[in-house]
Formats: structure tokens, C-alpha cells, sequence
């Protein structure tokens, strides 16, 4: 299980990826959502505001009505922000549920795809 | 305002109770409108001149009657498994479950061939009845096949989506339109209602394979499953597959007692545009204009929701390396393009070839084949992951031993029935929509079983040249000794383990 330390310590690696990424700025320009994302295993929660492709915060706690919800274990949350896991095969095995349209749900993925393509 | 359960020195919990509401999610009227959107395509009025075929007489209405009563377990079957997956990914969930992930991919990629079937059939369907409208050479129908898949390709490459609310709009008003011009043709004068009840009056199992017609009128209205994630609350996808059926069995039933009132059959069944032939006869040029623009109509319902969801499917899959990598490359609307265009080009060589052969009756007896093959899958799933731990159930299908037992031997019956039929004469049986469906099968059991270890090597390959080159193999940092937990630990073996 990892510690809400290290969820943010990912999220704040996850906001720099993010955000310096130029083609996904471009890719993303039209996707205004706030997220929020829910720990299976330790409970924890946490969201994330997104306006035009930028992720402006992320913050403990769910604030706002969300576009998206996303509920899987800590490790999984962690390995994702830092790029170290597909989420894609996590979320066909049903191991990553999320909530949202499916053109949302592509988003997501399509950020990991954009920035760690050989993951 | 915080939703969370405040902790000391943390941050919050979850609540327990309801999940979130999302801002935008869907209702019952839309997840109703979804499910039969993506069933009363253009094809279905083939589909249910296909049933006229087979029905002796004026006996069309029973064998719709029949299948709609089936599609209802069909729906029971997908609400109880959709309550235990509610994922655009559930089909694969299901599957997998019960018989395997080998078994699920090689099902789901024959299951998506049907979409490029029914992709091809409209613009055929389409693009004929245009063609036939403007008074043109037949040969240019194909060419407005072309001009339909482009436009779609288009319109789907540059990301343009029908809202929830206006995929509502178009499926209602093609509904009701065809209600109102069948119920024209019925108040006209015309041919009496001749052997009602003669369903098994055209050949030795003319009725059966009728009602596998009849039952095809249904196929895709499942796919509303795939909006499972969207749905206010499980319930709603629960409700539109079983309203949908309904509104599917009364157009289509009025629609077939129109037809059997108004038109001949030789008339009909030699037309890929009956709908036209109906709104001609009952409304005269009005009413066969009204019947090209609903066609038009349930081409954006098509278009839309086909192209959506296998170029989708096609993007998962490469993700996954269970497709070539190319597949996943985005464009800056974040579309998967190179899978929108392969689905454009495969759906624009079906549309040639039906074209050419003037084989539109084939591709219904090949869809009616493939989908009573699904639900005979599914069916059979359902059973299997009652003896399994699976997640817990919202729905359960009452008395499934019977209607899932039973309805995998029915639906595999219907298969065949349906594979074996002669869309040209219904005294008659012909292999070739059940060789179709079997070289359907073969193919993508072929794939799966030789290309696909290929394209997991070779993503093994990447990630272990990407270790050669020095690169960290996690961009993680490592926990310090003294917070490393004693259970549970994820494998830092590298991404092989984690993804």
C-alpha cells in the first residue's frame, strides 16, 4: 500500500509530466474535467482539476462534482503518476474502474500513451 | 466543498454510501435511446423483409414477436453480467471469466467484424436508396457509399460526437417517423392480412430461421452496456435494455404489417430500399422521402456509435500489444486515426463487394449468425460465472439454469439456423453465411494464437532494450528500508510485473 506521501510525490511528478508536455497541451486543449480518484485499499482520496489540457491542482479530498471517477489500489495510482505502468491492460482486467464517458475514459489512458509511450 | 471524511494528520477518507454523482451522466430515456439507436439500423428493414421471406404469409409479425421475446432474456443475461462488470471493457470481463482471455479476445475481435458488417451494410443500404431517389445510374451508389464513409471518417477523425441528447432525438424521431408511415400504410387500401399464423409455411424450418431473423431485428441493442461508466445509477442500463426491445418489436412490427399490406413481397425482397418502396406506397413521393431521411438518420446513429466503438476497441487492444502498436497513435484531437481509417477502408471494400454481388440479404443472414453466436456465448458465460467468485451481482436473472441454459442451446441453434439459410429462397440451404462466420472465426482465432504471442515478445523486447540502454527500469524511487511494508509489497521487478 503506498502512503498518501507518496501519491503526492507521484502527482506532483505526474503535473510536471503533464503539463511540459507540449503535444499532449496541444492534445488536450479542448479537455476542461476535474477528476477525482479514489483508493480501493486505504481509502484515501484525492482529486485533480484539469482546465484547457492543464492540470491546475491536485489536492486531498474530493472537491467539486467530478467528470471522473477512478478507483483502484494505492500502488496502482502510484506506478500510473510516475509512469511506470499501462493503465490500459489494468483497466480491461477490471483492476482499474472508472467512472465517465468513454471518450474520458480514452483521455486518461491517452496521457500515459502520449507521455511514456514504451511503457 | 470537500465530500470526504476529515482524518487526523491524513487526507480524507472515503465516505461510505452512494458513489459520486458525475456532472454529466446518463438516464434511463437516454441509455434507452443508446440501445435502440444502435439496433434499428438501416439493416433492420432488410432484416425484416429477410423475415418476410421466411414467414408464409402475413406471419412476419409472430416471428418479430418471438425474437423480441427472446431478446428480453438476451437483455436479462447482459443486465445481471453488466451488474457485475459495468465497463465499456464488460464483454471482454464476462468472457474471459468464464472461458479465458484467449477465448474472450478471439470472440470480441469476431464479435467487432460485425460491426464493420453493419458499417458497410448502411452506406450500401444508404447510398442505394439515394442513388435510387435522385433517378441515377446504379453504379453511382457506390459512389455515394464512398462519400458516406468519407464523410464519417471525417467527422470522426476530427472528434465530433453526437451529445447524449441529440443521439436521443434521432433515435426517437426514427422510431416514431417509421411507427406513423406504417400506420399510414396500414389505414390505406391494400392486400389482406392472408395466413397470419403460417409461420412454418415457406419450407421445413422456414419458421425457425425466421425467427432468427426475427431476433436480429435486437442485434447490438447490448452494446449499451458499453456506457455502463456513464450511467447515473446501474438500474438505468438494466431499464434500456429491457425498454429498448419494445420500441424495437413495435417499429418493427408495424413496419412488417405495412410492408405485408401495402407491398408485395417479390417487390420488397428484391429492393435493398423496401423502406422507400413503404413510404412510396403509402404516402406517395412525401412518404418516400420521409423513409430516405430516416434512413439518412439511423446512419448517424450507426456511424456514430459503430465507428466509436471498434475503433475504440481496436485502440485498447494495441494498447494492450494485442494489435500492432501503430494502431494506438493518436492525432491532436486525441482519435486513434490509423484505427478510424482501417475501419473506414474494410467497411468501404464490404460496401464494394456487396455492391458487386448484389448480395445485400447475405450480410443480414451473416449478422443474424454472428450475433445469435454472441448471445449464445454470452449466455453460456452467464452460467459458468454463477459457480465462479465474481463481483457481486445488482441483478440476477431468475430461473437462469433455464432461460441461460436454455438460451445457449437456442441461440447456437439460431446460429445455425441463420448460417444455413438461402437469402435468395427460403425452401432452400445454403453454407456460404455460416462459412462466412466460421473464416470470420478462424481468421481471428489464427490471430490470436500466432500473432499476438509475436507482438507480446516483441514489446517484452522493448522493454528490455529500453533497460539496456541504462535507463532506470521504474521512474518510481525506491521506498526507504524503514517504510518498505511487510505485506503486500508490488514487485519492483520492473513494468513487465506491474503492467
Amino acid at each position: 500500500m503506498a502512503t498518501w506521501e507518496e501519491l503526492q510525490e507521484a502527482l506532483a511528478d505526474y503535473t510536471v509530466s503533464c503539463n511540459t508536455n507540449e503535444r499532449l497541451r496541444k492534445m488536450q486543449r479542448d479537455w476542461t474535467r476535474v477528476l477525482h480518484f479514489v483508493c480501493s485499499d486505504t481509502g484515501v482520496q484525492f482529486g485533480m482539476d484539469v482546465r484547457a489540457g492543464e492540470i491546475v491542482s491536485t489536492q486531498a479530498g474530493h472537491v467539486g462534482v467530478p467528470d471522473i471517477v477512478v478507483t483502484t489500489d494505492s500502488e496502482t495510482f502510484c506506478d500510473m503518476f510516475w509512469g511506470d505502468l499501462n493503465p490500459m491492460p489494468r483497466y480491461l482486467r477490471g483492476e482499474i474502474q472508472v467512472r465517465g464517458s468513454q471518450e474520458d475514459i480514452m483521455r486518461i489512458d491517452a496521457i500515459s500513451y502520449v507521455i511514456w509511450p514504451d511503457v | 466543498m470537500s465530500t470526504g471524511v476529515s482524518t487526523a494528520g491524513g487526507p480524507p477518507l472515503t465516505p461510505t454510501g452512494q458513489p459520486p454523482a458525475l456532472r454529466r451522466s446518463i438516464g434511463a430515456v437516454t441509455a434507452t435511446a443508446t440501445s435502440a439507436g444502435l439496433a434499428f439500423a438501416a439493416i433492420n428493414f432488410l432484416g425484416i423483409v429477410s423475415i418476410g421471406t421466411y414467414a408464409a404469409g402475413a406471419s412476419s409479425w409472430l416471428a418479430i414477436l418471438v425474437g423480441g421475446g427472446i431478446a428480453l432474456v438476451v437483455a436479462g443475461v447482459f443486465s445481471e453480467l453488466n451488474s457485475m462488470w459495468p465497463t465499456a471493457a464488460g464483454v471482454r470481463l464476462y468472457v474471459a471469466g468464464a472461458f479465458g482471455v484467449r477465448f474472450a479476445l478471439i470472440a470480441t475481435f469476431t464479435y467487432m467484424s460485425t460491426v464493420i458488417l453493419v458499417i458497410a451494410a448502411d452506406a450500401f443500404l444508404i447510398g442505394a436508396a439515394i442513388q435510387h431517389m435522385l433517378g441515377e445510374p446504379p453504379v453511382l451508389a457506390y459512389l455515394w457509399i464512398l462519400v458516406l464513409l468519407a464523410l464519417a471518417t471525417v467527422l470522426n477523425l476530427r472528434g465530433v460526437r453526437l451529445a447524449g441528447r441529440v443521439q436521443s432525438i434521432v433515435t426517437y424521431t426514427v422510431l416514431a417517423s417509421t411507427v406513423v408511415v406504417s400506420i399510414a400504410a396500414l389505414v390505406h387500401p391494400g392486400m389482406a392480412f392472408t395466413a397470419p399464423f403460417a409461420l412454418f409455411g415457406a419450407g421445413p424450418l422456414s419458421g425457425f430461421q425466421a425467427i432468427a431473423f426475427g431476433l436480429f431485428l435486437f442485434a447490438a441493442f447490448e452494446w449499451v452496456t458499453t456506457t455502463a461508466e456513464e450511467a447515473r445509477t446501474p438500474k438505468v442500463i438494466t431499464r434500456g435494455l429491457f425498454i429498448a426491445p419494445a420500441l424495437i418489436w413495435l417499429t418493427a412490427t408495424m413496419f412488417s404489417l405495412g410492408l405485408d399490406h401495402l407491398v408485395p413481397k417479390n417487390a420488397a425482397h428484391g429492393s435493398p430500399y423496401p423502406q422507400l418502396l413503404l413510404g412510396q406506397a403509402a404516402l406517395g413521393r412525401l412518404g418516400e422521402i420521409w423513409m430516405l431521411a430516416v434512413t439518412v438518420l439511423t446512419a448517424i446513429n450507426t456511424f456514430n456509435g459503430g465507428f466509436l466503438v471498434a475503433s475504440r476497441f481496436v485502440y485498447a487492444a494495441a494498447r494492450e500489444n494485442n494489435l500492432p502498436r501503430p494502431f494506438a497513435r493518436l492525432n491532436l484531437r486525441a482519435v486513434p486515426w490509423l484505427s478510424v481509417l482501417v475501419l473506414a477502408a474494410a467497411s468501404a471494400v464490404v460496401g464494394a463487394l456487396v455492391f458487386a454481388t448484389g448480395q445485400w440479404l447475405l450480410l443480414v443472414a451473416v449478422g443474424a449468425a454472428l450475433e445469435a453466436a454472441v448471445f449464445a456465448i454470452a449466455s453460456a458465460a452467464l452460467l459458468k460465472l454463477r459457480r465462479r467468485d465474481t463481483p457481486p451481482r445488482g441483478f440476477r436473472l431468475r430461473a437462469a439454469p433455464v432461460l441461460a441454459g436454455g438460451g445457449t442451446v437456442l441461440f447456437a441453434g439460431l446460429a445455425m439456423a441463420s448460417g444455413l439459410s438461402d437469402p435468395q429462397d427460403p425452401t432452400r440451404f445454403s453454407p456460404v453465411p455460416a462459412l462466412v462466420v466460421i473464416a470470420l472465426g478462424v481468421v481471428s482465432t489464427a490471430y490470436v494464437v500466432w500473432v499476438v504471442p509475436r507482438l507480446q515478445r516483441a514489446a517484452a523486447a522493448r522493454r528490455v532494450a529500453a533497460r539496456a540502454t541504462g535507463e532506470p527500469t521504474r521512474r518510481r524511487p525506491p521506498r526507504p528500508p524503514a517504510t518498505e511494508p511487510t505485506t503486500t509489497a508490488p514487485d519492483p521487478s520492473g513494468p513487465a510485473a506491474t503492467g
